[in-house]
């Protein structure tokens, strides 16, 4: 990769290709910030306990919480008591969403997590490794009136983690323990308006099901999903950077294929960059409004990882290309070393991915996280992509130091050198040292706005202004990083000034005259004018 | 628990009164009276039964309109009554005025430290069960409140409701009555004390979150404010009673107006005297002991107490007597997580102490 637009550009273009790219930058925080509500909301529900009347539990009958036909409800379990129902006839129900709202395909994705209310009895208390055994069932429908249709049906277990903060003495009865949340539910769509949950906790105590789990006082969930408006935020987004990365990949491809020369591997995993950047790019969420795929969780997971992936290769080879010693790589095989954990990594990120998500396409209640063997699994996977990660980022520190070593010692015996080599050896300097400050500046603002918006609660407000933060993190990173790719492929693809059609071009005074503005930009040394008519006069030799 | 008559208990509360009467639940200027059984299986669906629900409760003409207007409203507001009479009556178990609900009426005229722990924990408790009977379904406008219908529908999707307790804060004070403030020294602090409960439960909001992101990383966290339990928003408004601040009225000379004023702290050189802060619970009288049988309370006569705690506090120096007896309890017991319990009946010794006339 020889003589990159970077090299050949006059500092007031690429000042002014800068701030272009600086002005999209801050619209794309704007867009989220200001525009965007904040990207997830989270809505607490609280089941009511109904009673299923009926004999036998065979048929499957839905129990509404509230609405016409709602259920026989019980206020507590002290009626329960007095009434003489069975455990195994209580039924908490969970309409979704809340009573005057109807759920919108805009949410993309429902999660839930579950949150069990226990008290504290002297005589039932919860037993150590306690496991709470659920008969969920879900069912869906798109009218008030029509008639529920089961979506899906499952008999979970979840660990139960609960503490207990005061002394466990008669005094404290009737407080509650302190339990962690529970994984619930994960759907990848959200096609019908109305969902119904119905939970059971059977009873069975030859099987010693559900023994020992305390004196269950309620069950409580809470939904997350989407907001709408950031989902049409984000589609509209999407929907614009796809033909403007689309664009610049065929442009900076035709330059490629105009060079007589095959492109060395460096264009090509640029390219490849692009290709995954417009894989993430490509709006097919806008089928999830129109067609119930519930994969689409899990497609998004890969196509992010797909990203990643290449971007971690894309900085290896980077360095790797402008190291500057005198070995021959422009193979992928020649990275095997650093390529190989990020290949391992993602693998296992992956696999992971399909145990978790994968699952849940066939039964949303499923978590790797509730069995011991699930979780020791998953911690594997977690843990093998993690060294993969470290392993990835010595080797990659390590390159860019020996860069940076050979750089110096370049730059020491860059006046003793042929004009041709000299200028050869600059230009990679340069496109390096450029490269690693915006990777860095890149990979800074990721870390702190994440930082921040880890630490900030979601938004900020100045006077009548609110400013989603989350909503704008998520915009402006994901516009950062488009932009890069986008500066990438323009700045790093084949320069026509050079060497392919500098030749054919007649026109002497004015390419001369030009170039002696042109070549400002590369100003380590000495005059650089000189530096570009000898090497013209050579590569004319 | 003694007051399982006064779970189903409604404030009364006429249109006579001074204008801080405009206030429900414990607070209610009427004695409490005996709330009307209704079955347990209820529907408001069906009909009109929560506009009969809504008759029962004594309300002022406002509230009455507001629980009209809203089905699930007179359910919730029983809800919460029953969660500050059980909060208030498991706090003060072990003190000399144990929050029983006779005498409560001449109580709520003055303005003791305990007429202060009544607003408060009324309020709570009233912001608590709304919160609740929002993430229920009960109620039909809580967090899009306020528009037209259309616009709540797209406010819901586009995502910028509320959430509930935002909500029901918004509402109590609407219920309350609390626009137009009294002028009068005891509506301020009645006032004062209310928005205490309100601001204990907003502080007892634990920030719960959870990570969704690729591969569920917290690339994409989501985080919600939970209730804590109401024991420990009791728990805290207690604390709040044994610090209350005693007040008096001054005016303002700048602004022109009197507002609440506590007493000079000491070592405080500030000629200014401070205002209570809005988590202190304030009040203007000092109370009575609560020792005999008065207006205020049945007196400590008989109660109960434990020897090596507060006997000697609670019995006001009358002395306690001491009574052994043979109590029969609970034990080896086979429970399920509801509904089942079978035990073995188990006798012990137990020394209980009560005390004197």
């Amino acid at each position: 990769m020889a003589g990159a637009i970077i090299e050949n550009m006059s500092t007031k273009k690429l000042c002014i290709v800068g701030g272009a790219l600086l002005a999209f930058q801050v619209v794309a925080f704007l867009v989220g910030g200001l525009i965007a509500p904040s990207p997830t909301s989270a809505v607490p529900y609280v089941s009511i306990k109904c009673i299923d009347v009926r004999k036998n539990h065979h048929k499957t009958k839905w129990l509404m919480p509230w609405g016409p036909n709602q259920c026989e409800k019980i206020k507590d379990f002290d009626e329960a008591v007095s009434r003489q129902i069975e455990a195994n006839d209580i039924v908490f129900a969970v309409h979704i969403p809340l009573p005057p709202n109807e759920m919108s395909p805009w949410f993309q994705f429902m999660l839930f997590i579950l949150q069990l209310d226990v008290a504290f009895k002297m005589h039932n208390v919860i037993q150590d490794n306690a496991e709470i055994t659920l008969d969920v069932s879900l069912a869906y429908r798109d009218d008030m009136s029509s008639e529920w249709k089961e979506m899906a049906h499952a008999i979970e277990t979840r660990k139960l983690k609960c503490a207990f903060h005061s002394p466990k003495t008669p005094e404290s009865e009737g407080r509650y323990y302190d339990c962690d949340l529970l994984p619930f539910m994960e759907i990848g769509s959200v096609a019908h308006k109305f969902y119904l949950i119905n939970i059971r906790l059977p009873v069975n105590e030859r099987k010693k099901i559900n023994l020992g789990i305390g004196e269950i006082k309620d069950i409580r969930l809470v939904g997350i999903h989407q907001n709408g408006g950031f989902t049409k935020v984000w589609f509209a987004m999407k929907t614009f950077l796809t033909p403007s990365i689309l664009i610049i990949m065929i442009w900076y491809w035709r330059r490629i294929k105009m060079m007589t020369r095959a492109p060395v591997l460096l264009e090509k995993v640029i390219f490849a960059l692009g290709i995954s950047m417009t894989f993430i790019n490509i709006p097919v969420e806008w089928f999830s409004i129109g067609f119930d795929w519930t994969w689409m969780l899990l497609f998004g997971d890969i196509r992010q990882g797909i990203f990643y992936a290449m971007l971690l290769s894309f900085w290896i080879i980077f360095c790797g290309e402008h190291m500057m010693d005198q070995n021959e790589r422009n193979r992928l095989s020649g990275y095997w070393k650093q390529v190989g954990p990020i290949a391992v990594g993602s693998f296992c990120l992956f696999i992971f991915d399909m145990c978790e998500r994968g699952v849940q396409l066939k039964n949303p209640f499923y978590s790797i996280w509730t069995t011991d063997v699930g979780t020791e699994l998953a911690m594997a996977f977690i843990i093998v992509a993690g060294i993969c990660l470290c392993l990835y980022f010595l080797f990659l520190c390590f390159m860019v130091f020996q860069v940076f070593r050979n750089i110096s010692g370049k730059q020491s015996s860059l006046p003793a050198m042929s004009k041709a080599r000299r200028l050869h050896y600059e230009g990679l300097i340069f496109r390096f040292k450029f490269l690693m400050l915006i990777t860095l500046a890149c990979a800074a603002m990721t870390v702190i706005f994440f930082i921040v918006s880890q630490v900030t609660e979601g938004h900020w407000k100045w006077g009548d202004l609110t400013i989603q933060a989350n909503s704008a993190f998520f915009t402006g990173i994901y516009g950062m990083w488009n932009l890069y790719v986008f500066a990438l492929m323009f700045l790093y693809a084949p320069s026509h000034k050079n060497y392919g059609e500098d030749q054919s071009n007649g026109d002497l005074g004015v390419n001369s005259g030009e170039e002696l503005q042109l070549t400002t930009t590369i100003t380590h040394v000495d005059g650089p004018t000189e530096v570009y008519k000898l090497a013209r006069k050579e590569a004319q030799e | 628990m003694s007051s399982r008559t006064s779970l189903r208990l409604a404030a009364l509360c006429m249109l006579l009164l001074p204008p801080a009467c405009a206030y429900f639940g414990l607070t209610g200027k009427e004695a409490l009276t005996h709330f009307p059984l209704l079955g347990p299986s209820t529907n408001p669906a069906q009909g009109k039964v929560h506009l009969k629900q809504c008759d029962l409760l004594k309300l002022s003409r406002k509230q009455k309109r507001l629980c009209r207007r809203e089905p699930g409203l007179a359910e919730t507001l029983r809800d919460a009554i029953r969660l500050g009479i059980m909060e208030c009556q498991y706090q003060f178990r072990n003190e000399r005025w144990n929050c029983s609900l006779e005498g409560r009426t001449s109580l709520l005229k003055r303005g003791f430290k305990e007429t202060a722990f009544l607003y408060a924990a009324s309020s709570a408790a009233l912001t608590h069960s709304l919160a609740r009977a929002c993430s229920a379904g009960r109620m039909e406008r809580c967090t899009c409140d306020d528009s037209p219908d259309l616009e709540n529908r797209k406010a819901w999707q586009w995502g910028v409701c509320g959430d509930n307790l935002k909500y029901s804060t918004k509402f109590l004070k609407n219920f309350l009555g609390q626009k137009k403030i009294g002028k009068d020294l005891r509506a301020k602090v009645d006032i004062h004390n209310t928005n205490v409960g309100i601001k204990a439960v907003k502080n007892g909001l634990k920030t719960t979150c959870k990570c969704h992101g690729v591969s569920g990383s917290c690339a994409v966290r989501t985080c919600w404010k939970q209730l804590s339990p109401f024991h420990e928003t009791g728990k805290l408004l207690k604390l709040r009673y044994d610090d209350a601040i005693k007040v008096f009225s001054a005016t303002n000379d700048a602004v022109g107006h009197s507002e609440l004023v506590g007493p000079q702290k000491h070592g405080h050189s500030s000629k200014n005297p401070t205002s209570p802060r809005p988590t202190d619970l304030v009040y203007v009288e000092d109370s009575p002991s609560f020792c005999r049988p008065s207006k205020y309370s049945l007196g400590t006569a008989g109660r109960t107490c434990s020897r090596e705690a507060n006997c000697d506090s609670m019995c006001c120096g009358r002395g306690y007597n001491t009574q052994s007896q043979m109590v029969t309890f609970s034990c080896h017991c086979q429970v399920q997580w509801c509904c089942y319990v079978e035990c073995q009946q188990c006798m012990q010794e137990e020394v209980v102490y009560s005390c004197k006339q």
